[in-house]
């Protein structure tokens, strides 16, 4: 009964208040904008993949047509563009893009899809330096700041909007003196709290939820059911969080302005610092080998490979001995020395970025040990996740992609080092890339950690609320 | 309707009506035995005895910190007694507070409500977190009007309304709750003669269906006036307990004056 008594009453207030209508109006606006924005990348994305795979299709009926050209007796238009050669097949001329889909929410949270490739070429030439390498020319101060998408505005601004309506849901009846007239009634200070509490979690959580949906709507993302449900509980307990830290700090029985302070100080905290903290903390402890260091290296390996080729194809063929069938290592097989060189420049390469792997993989581990200090972290990891733009889901993509780099390498490379002379009738058996993304029950165990801990969070935020309302008899307490 | 009808007519298909009751025959609905409440070394009530019969209207008198508003606190559990015990209805204040608040109605000093709602729409809140959701606007208005709020001002927000109309709407809402005590925290304070002269009225109208009123005020001849009881409260304890069948105003100033130059 107070609940429905105290929602009716708040209904009232907000419709006789225009400055909470505002700022539930700039708030609408903003949620509205950050869902345009990541619906427009989306689209970006797409035309990109579009693009790929469209040159994939040209590239395979160019070197068609030129095969079958050479085969009618035509001559090659560039001779250093044979395509009947297992390394111009293989190579730059025959590449195949690699793409990664956009994950099923992303216009909901762009994550790091601007910032991490979500397509490669691959070639005979594809190394660990490719995956390093960022084909998208972006304006950085995006890539710094990242996306203003909807995990952004549920991230960071959400807790704003919900301190800004809460803050004062008791001192305020305290301060206006309202306080006293409700207390005389049949009805505790906590059940009030909370029913005013609710009225606003009904509001702030309607309009994320509602504008989320709107977005899995026109974008599509309904077919990933266990995706959606895992969004809105990200969402649902990252918002209750903060509500339920506002009826805790409501429940110290201090002034409006103290109230104030102290939240936006959590908010600065657990929101802007602690992640930060974390960040810093993790590049200082580990820190990434320079893009110069990696650079230097590869052309030192190039240099070295260049001088060395003989001597590199005699070891090459030493380590595959299974290869090793008619292939001399002299001059006059190009083909067979280039790929050793390559090969030469690849393993020294590994060599680097195995360091900025190890590393990398350190600052993550760092970073998901100290996640649990902050709800900020949580959910946006959540959030992320469910999206399917999160860390794992790129990990997964580099890691197909090495492995077609893998099959396409076994498929030509025996070629080039048997001298072979490709035709148009070995296209079809080429490698192509196919993205196998990951399961609904993965997705959800691993989500499962970061929303349990924000459970956890919750409840520790509920339980000093419900104490310390306990203790509010009166006006005065 | 006049106040007397509006309170006497019960709430017909909405609320049950409370049963008028004959004082001397019931156990006392606020009871106070042996209530003490300490503020580190100040004691603001020093062991306060205290028993108020439906239809009896109790004044407290006292200077400004005798303890009269923190004893009405205690009966409304806004605050712990340090000692003793406070009974409402029987109720334990101390152990089932929502069960003696059920029966209380108090009227605070200042009545503050929300300013950008109407009188009505105040009185609607008041009157359904008291458990009494069922009135209709209609008879909430009866009520508002008949308490003395002009029928123009029930729909205008309580931001523009005078003091004076404030505490009618929160006497309103003690009215409406139909409560079996009402507690009154200086409830003429700053109302002009002819509100405080209704208030009276409306007091004696409440007292004649069997409510207990506990009234604290500086008001000597409103006391006299309203109340069946005068209690003379200093530094926390009642100093002397008075019928007011048996004394006139001028003594009942005079013998106040006594104790507070004692």
């Amino acid at each position: 009964m107070t609940l429905r008594t105290v929602l009716r009453n708040e209904w009232r207030l907000l419709r006789a208040d225009r400055a909470l209508g505002l700022v539930l109006g700039v708030f609408a606006l903003l949620f509205a904008y950050a869902l345009a924005n990541g619906m427009a990348w989306v689209d970006f994305q797409e035309e990109t993949l579009a693009a790929a795979r469209e040159g994939n299709a040209e590239r395979v009926e160019s070197l068609e047509t030129e095969l079958q050209r050479i085969a009618d007796g035509g001559r090659p238009s560039s001779p250093f563009r044979d395509p009947r050669s297992p390394s111009v097949l293989g190579g730059a001329a025959g590449a195949h893009t690699a793409v990664l889909e956009p994950g099923p929410l992303t216009a909901l949270a762009v994550g790091q899809s601007d910032l991490l490739p979500y397509y490669y070429d691959v070639s005979i030439q594809t190394n660990e330096s490719s995956f390093l390498q960022n084909g998208e020319i972006e304006n950085p101060l995006n890539l710094l700041v990242g996306r203003f998408d909807l995990a952004f505005v549920v991230v960071y601004l959400l807790p704003l909007l919900i301190l800004a309506l809460s803050f004062n849901v008791l001192s305020g009846e305290r301060e206006q003196g309202t306080l006293a007239l409700t207390l005389s009634q049949p009805v505790s200070a906590r059940g009030v709290v909370s029913a005013k509490l609710a009225f606003r979690a009904i509001l702030v959580m309607g309009l994320a939820l509602g504008v989320s949906l709107l977005g899995v709507l026109f974008s599509g993302g309904f077919g990933s059911p266990g995706r959606v449900a895992l969004w809105c509980a990200a969402v649902a307990a990252y918002a209750l969080f903060w509500f339920t830290l506002a009826a805790w700090v409501n429940g110290l029985g201090r002034s409006s302005a103290w109230n104030a302070t102290v939240l936006v100080g959590a908010w600065l905290l657990l929101v802007v610092v602690l992640p930060a903290g974390v960040n810093i903390t993790a590049g200082l402890l580990h820190p990434l080998p320079s893009r110069v260091e990696m650079i230097t290296a590869q052309r030192e390996a190039s240099n070295e490979a260049v001088n060395q080729r003989s001597e590199l194809l005699a070891r090459y063929l030493e380590d595959h001995p299974e290869l090793a069938g008619g292939v001399a290592a002299d001059e006059a097989n190009r083909a067979a020395l280039a790929w050793a060189a390559t090969d030469a420049v690849n393993r020294r390469l590994e060599e680097v970025t195995g360091v900025y792997d190890e590393r990398l993989a350190a600052q993550r581990t760092l970073a998901r040990r100290y996640r649990f200090l902050s709800p900020a972290l949580l959910a946006q990891e959540a959030l992320l996740d469910a999206a399917g733009t999160g860390d794992a889901r790129f990990a997964r993509f580099r890691s197909q992609v090495r492995e077609f780099a893998e099959r396409w390498r076994t498929f030509f490379v025996p070629a080039i080092l048997a001298g072979e002379q490709m035709t148009a009738d070995v296209l079809p058996g080429v490698p192509a890339f196919r993205f196998v993304d990951e399961q609904m029950r993965e997705v959800s165990a691993r989500a499962a950690i970061p929303l349990a801990a924000l459970g956890g969070l919750l409840a520790l935020a509920g339980a000093g609320a419900v104490v310390r309302l306990r203790r509010v008899t009166g006006p005065g307490s | 309707m006049s106040t007397q009808a509006v309170l006497e007519t019960p709430a017909t298909g909405e609320a049950p009506p409370i049963p008028v009751r004959a004082a001397e025959f019931e156990d006392p609905v606020l009871e106070a035995r042996s209530l003490v409440k300490r503020y580190g070394d100040l004691e603001a009530v020093a062991g306060l005895d205290l028993s108020i019969q439906p239809g009896e209207v109790y004044c407290l008198l006292g200077p400004n910190g005798a303890g009269k508003t923190t004893t009405i606190h205690l009966f409304l559990g806004f605050i712990e007694p340090s000692a003793g015990r406070v009974r409402v209805s029987g109720f334990d204040v101390a152990r089932n507070a929502l069960d003696a608040r059920r029966r209380l109605a108090y009227v605070p000093e200042q009545v503050m409500l929300y300013r950008n709602l109407s009188g009505l729409e105040n009185l609607q809140y008041f009157a359904a977190l008291g458990g009494r959701e069922t009135l209709s606007s209609e008879r909430l208005t009866d009520i508002l009007v008949d308490v003395g709020l002009p029928l123009p001002a029930v729909g205008r927000r309580v931001g523009e309304y005078s003091k004076g109309m404030r505490q009618k709407v929160g006497i309103a809402i003690a009215v409406a709750k139909d409560a079996e005590a009402l507690l009154l925290d200086e409830p003429t304070s700053g109302l002009d003669p002819k509100a405080s002269r209704e208030f009276s009225e409306l007091i004696e109208t409440l007292r004649g269906r069997g409510v207990a009123v506990l009234m604290a005020t500086h008001d000597l001849f409103r006391a006299k006036e309203s109340g069946t009881r005068i209690g003379i409260m200093r530094h926390g304890r009642l100093v002397t307990e008075l019928s007011t069948d048996e004394i006139g105003h001028a003594d009942l100033e005079r013998i106040y004056l006594d104790h507070m130059q004692e």
